[in-house]
């Protein structure tokens, strides 16, 4: 391809190909800090590609393609190009990792120990982990959590956290302009703007953790906190995970550890300040 | 009279209890099901001896109370049957 960037976020190497410049400028500005590995093999191919020849100059629209792909993986606009390479970042990850459970979750570790929050989209996870991330607690990732299937511990995925509508305000009035990407608007899912975890997200990305706390948490509702039975967290976790029927026993076995290991929580929460000092209060309670 | 159907367990099968209920993963197909009571204790009589709905009885009656023998024998081999639906008990 004719521009490229290869870089490391956790443990799985990538090569980002793009027919445009803008993209890979973008995505160089805000990976500054991870490590580049240009000379080795990576685990996952991404690529920018035009729609069409034509496509290259004429409103330019991006075909994501790589490794693994889908097949109605709509096409998206040039102004989106970085949107397009994170998006297809995750798609190979999802599809394509077999060397730990997926969880689709965001995570964030305190005194060596990871919280793992997992819900639909919406449901306030990243922002939440975004903003721990900002106040004192290390962010490994808001997209995937990584499940070790031998040790049981969470492994760090930080690529950039996608911040959406509300929670962009909410975000860069905490963190430093220069770790916050451009403002992507009208994407198919509203606005969107990437922030860069904070150095130390970054240089421990390679330190896994033991879980210590699963929440499942929910923005827009009066502060609640149930408990969640063992049967339905293992359900909910299975669909959470994008390969736990491709590990096989390997990850029946880590899932039913991690759920017999760690409590959970369901909590309902009407703020970002309500979330943010439930969270706290919990973590307390765990000693 | 037929002779009653005799099962045995597919040995290839984890099963993993957690707080309220228990899991049961397959090997052979790679699926994960989620079972209840009496489910896990029917397949802990069953152990790796073959045997038919009558003795899987037998051997849970000497464990549990469990009423009247006609109606509970007939849960058992429905249960039975099930499992064999799922390919966790095959008929012997």
């Amino acid at each position: 391809m004719r521009h490229q960037l290869s870089l490391k976020i956790g443990p799985a190497s990538f090569r980002i190909g793009s027919a445009w410049r803008e993209p890979i400028e973008l995505l160089t500005k805000l990976y500054a800090d991870y490590p580049q590995t240009s000379d080795e093999v990576s685990d996952f191919t991404v690529r920018l590609e035009p729609t069409s020849l034509l496509r290259r100059w004429v409103r330019p629209s991006i075909f994501i393609t790589g490794d693994h792909g889908l097949a109605d993986a709509a096409p998206m606009s040039l102004s989106h190009g970085l949107l397009a390479a994170e998006m297809g970042m995750n798609l190979q990850m999802a599809l394509g990792w077999r060397r730990h459970l997926l969880l689709h979750a965001s995570s964030v570790e305190k005194d060596g120990r990871a919280l793992v929050m997992t819900g639909e989209s919406g449901s306030g996870k990243s922002t939440l982990a975004a903003q721990l991330g900002e106040r004192g607690w290390r962010l490994m990732g808001d997209e995937f959590a990584l499940l070790d299937l031998v040790t049981g511990a969470v492994f760090p995925f930080p690529r950039l956290v996608s911040l959406k509508n509300g929670a962009i305000d909410v975000i860069a009035g905490e963190a430093p302009a220069e770790r916050m990407g451009p403002l992507l608007a009208g994407t198919a899912k509203g606005d969107i703007r990437h922030l860069a975890p904070r150095a130390d997200a970054v240089t421990r990305m390679e330190e896994g953790v033991r879980p210590a706390l699963l929440l499942f948490p929910r923005f827009g509702h009066a502060e609640a906190v149930r408990l969640v039975g063992q049967g339905e967290v293992f359900m909910r976790l299975t669909q959470a995970s994008t390969n736990y029927v491709a590990l096989g026993e390997a990850g029946f076995g880590a899932l039913t550890r991690f759920v017999q290991d760690v409590p959970a929580r369901a909590i309902d929460f009407p703020s970002g300040e309500a979330a943010i000092a439930l969270v706290e209060r919990l973590w307390e309670e765990l000693g | 009279m037929t002779a009653e159907r005799r099962y045995h367990q597919d040995c290839n099968a984890a099963l993993r209890e957690l707080e309220d209920i228990t899991l049961l993963y397959h090997r052979a197909s790679g699926q994960t099901h989620m079972v209840i009571s009496p489910v896990p204790e029917i397949l802990e009589a069953l152990g790796d001896r073959p045997a038919t709905a009558t003795e899987v009885h037998a051997r849970l009656e000497r464990r549990y109370d469990l009423g009247e023998p006609e109606q509970v024998i007939a849960e058992i081999e429905a249960h039975l049957a099930g499992l064999v639906a799922l390919g966790v008990v095959r008929g012997a």
